[in-house]
């Protein structure tokens, strides 16, 4: 469709009621923005806007037999919290040792460890937390305390394995513990 | 005069020149934009964290792992790709023909172990979806994960490693992945989560 006006005034076109005052060439553009913006919609529905996001985990150097006893940090007991992640969402916490301490049941939502997680902080000097996945945990479960352990500024912490004392105090306790 | 012409054409006239370079310049800029979606090796349903670190989109290793444990692994550019399995093919042994090589750049990731590799490259493009791919074996006589990231890292040193492990994993089909790594001194990676607002809880 493309409309040529020679003859601005010319008798012929002006009775198609096409013509405009304006010489040179006008082409109709709406084909042309029907396919950009059919080419548009294409590129724009195939773009892959996201880019993935995640966490950053550093890791401490794997033990050595030779250095594992120089290696390992005294913690205060005063200063140390442990985090046991369990199957079904379950999580547990201890302040201190073991021994002294008796483990307690916590929830992962915003009311339990969160706020118990602040309360720890600020009267905390110098926090430690260790978070000891069960085997059967859910992985979820390890990014929610990880993520915990950021959003509450805890910059010590570490990822342990669950020890057969804690499991044999929690079992006593009546905690559901699944067998090995 | 102009009134008459005006009121002649029934429908009004649009200039659409602007129209078409806005558009235009649009389908330019996603056309410059776009990376095409790879399809991705193995469907995870991600942890969610409100961590907000953006992974680059180059040099990236992707280890896969799914809620029933098996590891997959992808590479982002398929230049790196033929030159892993080219580093790989060295290391056992294995001379791959170029179709194979080719076959190893189109697919986004596998999860198979060394000996099942050649079946799957020889798997036609269509038939590959639906080749059972059992995982990268991890335990075992050896660890075919820690020689394909060894190898991976020979390939482009400046490799990042990030683990996009499904939700609902068992903690210690996880761990084993760490623990490879940490073996092999990658000692820095990130694991793979889906924003979430701070407030929000987790539905449990």
């Amino acid at each position: 469709m493309l409309d040529i006006d020679e003859i601005p005034n010319g008798n012929r076109l002006r009775r198609l009621g096409r013509t405009r005052e304006k010489a040179g060439i006008t082409t109709d553009m709406n084909s042309m923005v029907d396919m950009a913006f059919l080419l548009l919609t294409f590129f724009m529905l195939s773009t892959t806007m996201y880019r993935p996001r995640g966490m950053e985990l550093v890791m401490p150097v794997p033990d050595d037999e030779d250095t594992r006893t120089e290696e390992v940090q005294a913690v205060k007991a005063s200063q140390a919290l442990t985090l046991i992640a369990m199957p079904d969402h379950k999580l547990y916490y201890y302040r201190g040792l073991l021994e002294a301490a008796g483990i307690k049941p916590i929830t992962y939502d915003k009311a339990g460890l969160r706020n118990f997680l602040q309360a720890f902080v600020q009267e905390t000097d110098k926090p430690v937390v260790l978070i000891k996945p069960h085997p059967d945990c859910a992985f979820e479960d390890l990014v929610t305390l990880l993520d915990e352990m950021n959003i509450n500024h805890i910059n010590r912490y570490a990822i342990d394995r669950v020890s057969e004392q804690e499991l044999a105090r929690m079992r006593s306790a009546g905690f559901p513990v699944p067998n090995p | 005069m102009r009134w008459s012409a005006l009121s002649r054409s029934k429908t009004p006239q649009i200039d659409m020149t602007p129209m078409v370079d806005m558009a235009f310049l649009l389908v330019t800029f996603f056309l410059l934009a776009t990376t095409f979606k790879t399809g991705e090796i193995v469907w995870v349903q991600m942890p969610r964290s409100v961590a907000g670190l953006n992974l680059p989109m180059t040099d990236l290793l992707t280890i896969y792992v799914d809620k029933d444990g098996r590891a997959y692994m992808s590479l982002t550019s398929p230049q790196a790709r033929r030159a892993w399995l080219h580093e790989y093919g060295r290391v056992s042994q294995v001379a791959y023909t170029e179709e194979e090589y080719r076959a190893f750049e189109t697919m986004s990731g596998f999860g198979v172990s060394s000996a099942q590799l050649r079946n799957l490259l020889q798997t036609p493009a269509e038939e590959r979806k639906r080749f059972k791919q059992n995982g990268i074996p991890i335990k075992g006589d050896k660890n075919e994960l820690a020689e394909w990231i060894i190898l991976a890292r020979v390939t482009i040193p400046r490799l990042r490693v990030a683990i996009k492990a499904d939700a609902n994993t068992p903690y210690q089909k996880v761990e084993d992945v760490i623990k490879t790594l940490t073996e092999i001194n990658v000692l820095r990676f990130t694991l793979i989560t889906q924003p979430k607002k701070l407030n929000d809880d987790a539905g449990y």
